[in-house]
């Protein structure tokens, strides 16, 4: 039954969402066509309520991803620094200047792109090095990579002027304010391509799920399907980053949750996460336009509160 | 017909096996000390391992099959049942062996699932169907795997210590199923237990110090045991009938 609940409170504030914010709407009002009012709703609220479901879908499946290919509750693109390096990328773009378009990107958005895609290639090079089946160590390597993302931005802040280090800082903390339909659009599209990529799979993925060698030995080309898969993802969450900045933890807690309310095999749980992640990152920034704060709180910050203790708790309970 | 051709293995620097070359077109119990290179063998056989030299089935080498016509041959049960994904039930984790008969992007169809069915009712185990794979009993497991083993067709079977973790009564049902086995499949089990060697009544491959000695038939006299492992047959406890 509570699960049906669940459901139902997510949905309802997804209805309730595009009304909420800064400026309160009046149905009446928004459907009268030329008014202020309805040009909020249809070119702001809508498209944002639509990006931040695709945004939660990518950000929820990518973790679902990687803690079924790596076999490992902690593993997000997030926690591996994939993240962070987007981030770095886009903050070299903003430090060097490049605010201009190149084909039809922002140079802030191809960079942070980049810096996610780098990153990824980067960890499986390391992996190489690391003795099969220890993916601890991965995540490991994937911490000291953020760190020392982390010391590098810092470097970038130090150097920057007072109006980069605005843009940078507003960048890393995360946000889902769009204008208009053209990344609602581009992440929704980003958002089906990555979760039929894992469905085609599921087969694969449930075998993955059980032990590597098992996979192996039933006739699964483990690598070719990890590095397929890994890559979709990257491409996947490196332009949502670059797009909306980083935002921790959806992967994380998203997961965790569907697999608790749905305690079922990984193919059954596929649609049932993207939808819940879509859902519950609505819900995060539902909250962060109902606070009435100063001016807006950023999403990357909310999602952050709710996942750095759950982070803490799963770390905990890991070993019972 | 499995074709060993001077296969050499290494543990990192350690070398486990070496030179051996053999030609096996029959069931064979592969037994020996702890350590001793049993399990590196069945995982080169798998190619599980790297290894140096080569390995082929009827002419082909293992290393040149794709992964499906590979487990189409041989199938693999491990000692232990290692899941990480703690909700798969049963049947779908018994339906996963049909893998290489599916076609790709596709679900399992009817046929397979027939065959997981009547393969859990053979083995007398339908009624764990629902449970967890996680849930279940070392003696269980090792019925689940064989299960799996069963449904994934392959000629070859290969057994890694099927009884190295169960009770006695369970030991005995395994290996009752072990000797049914042997009609329709060329088992290749490996083990240490003596009594499951000699109930399952194989040929033997004794591995010691990187080589390996073949005995036909004649293993299980007590001057050969005396002098492979200083007991004699008698003196070892349980026997299975």
């Amino acid at each position: 039954m509570s699960k049906y609940l669940v459901w139902f409170i997510l949905f309802a504030v997804l209805a309730v969402s595009p009304f909420v914010g800064a400026i309160s709407l009046d149905i009446m009002e928004i459907f009268k066509g030329d008014s202020l009012q309805s040009s909020i709703f249809f070119d702001l609220r809508i498209p944002r309520v639509v990006f931040a479901f695709s945004a939660g879908s990518i950000l929820a499946l990518s973790g679902l991803l990687f803690q079924t290919l790596f076999r490992n509750a902690l593993m997000t693109p997030y926690t591996l620094g994939i993240s962070s390096g987007a981030v770095l990328g886009a903050g070299l773009a903003i430090k060097l200047g490049l605010g201009s378009l190149v084909f039809g990107l922002s140079a802030i958005s191809l960079f942070g792109f980049m810096g996610a895609i780098l990153t990824i290639f980067l960890l499986i090079y390391l992996a190489k090095f690391l003795k099969n089946s220890h993916y601890e160590s991965l995540l490991l390597l994937g911490i000291a990579l953020s760190l020392f993302y982390t010391s590098v931005l810092m470097i970038l802040f130090y150097m920057g002027s007072v109006m980069q280090n605005d843009i940078l800082l507003r960048f890393t903390m995360g946000s889902l304010s769009v204008i208009g339909w053209t990344h609602p659009i581009t992440v929704t599209i980003i958002a089906f391509i990555l979760c039929f990529c894992i469905y085609m799979y599921r087969y694969e993925l449930q075998l993955l799920n059980i032990s590597d060698e098992s996979a192996t030995l039933r006739g699964v080309n483990t690598k070719k399907i990890t590095l397929i898969l890994l890559i979709v993802s990257s491409f996947a969450i490196g332009t949502l980053v670059s797009i909306s900045g980083p935002i921790g933890f959806v992967g994380l807690v998203v997961p965790h949750i569907v697999s608790k309310l749905y305690p079922q095999t990984i193919n059954k749980r596929i649609i049932k996460t993207a939808l819940f992640g879509g859902f519950f990152l609505v819900f995060c920034d539902t909250l962060t336009r109902g606070l009435q704060t100063q001016s807006e709180l950023p999403i990357g910050i909310i999602t952050a509160l709710i996942g750095g203790p759950f982070f803490i708790y799963l770390i905990i309970t890991k070993n019972k | 017909m499995i074709e060993l051709n001077s296969l050499r293995c290494k543990y990192y620097e350690k070398i486990i096996l070496e030179n051996i070359s053999l030609k096996i077109d029959t069931h064979l119990t592969v037994l020996g000390s702890n350590g001793s290179g049993k399990s590196t063998l069945a995982k080169a056989l798998c190619n599980l391992i790297d290894y140096e030299g080569k390995i082929s089935f009827d002419g082909k080498n293992i290393k040149d099959m794709s992964l499906k016509d590979r487990a189409k041959l041989i199938s693999y049960i491990p000692t232990k049942l290692e899941v990480y994904d703690p909700y798969i039930s049963v049947e779908e984790f018994v339906l996963l062996s049909r893998f290489a008969y599916k076609n790709n992007f596709f679900d399992y169809s009817q046929k397979d699932k027939k065959i997981v069915k009547n393969t859990l009712e053979f083995l007398k185990i339908s009624h764990l169907k629902n449970h967890a794979l996680s849930s279940l009993s070392s003696g269980e497991a090792q019925l689940i795997l064989m299960a799996g083993a069963l449904v994934q067709q392959s000629k070859i079977i290969i057994l890694d210590e099927p009884t190295a973790n169960l009770d006695p009564h369970n030991s005995k049902i395994i290996a009752q199923h072990i000797k049914g086995l042997k009609e329709y499949h060329q088992v290749i089990l490996i083990t240490h237990d003596l009594h499951l060697a000699s109930f399952v009544d194989s040929p033997i491959l004794f591995v010691k110090d990187t080589k390996t000695l073949f005995y036909e038939n004649n293993f299980f006299k007590d001057d050969v045991l005396k002098k492979l492992y200083g007991v004699e047959f008698d003196s070892l406890a349980v026997k299975y009938e």
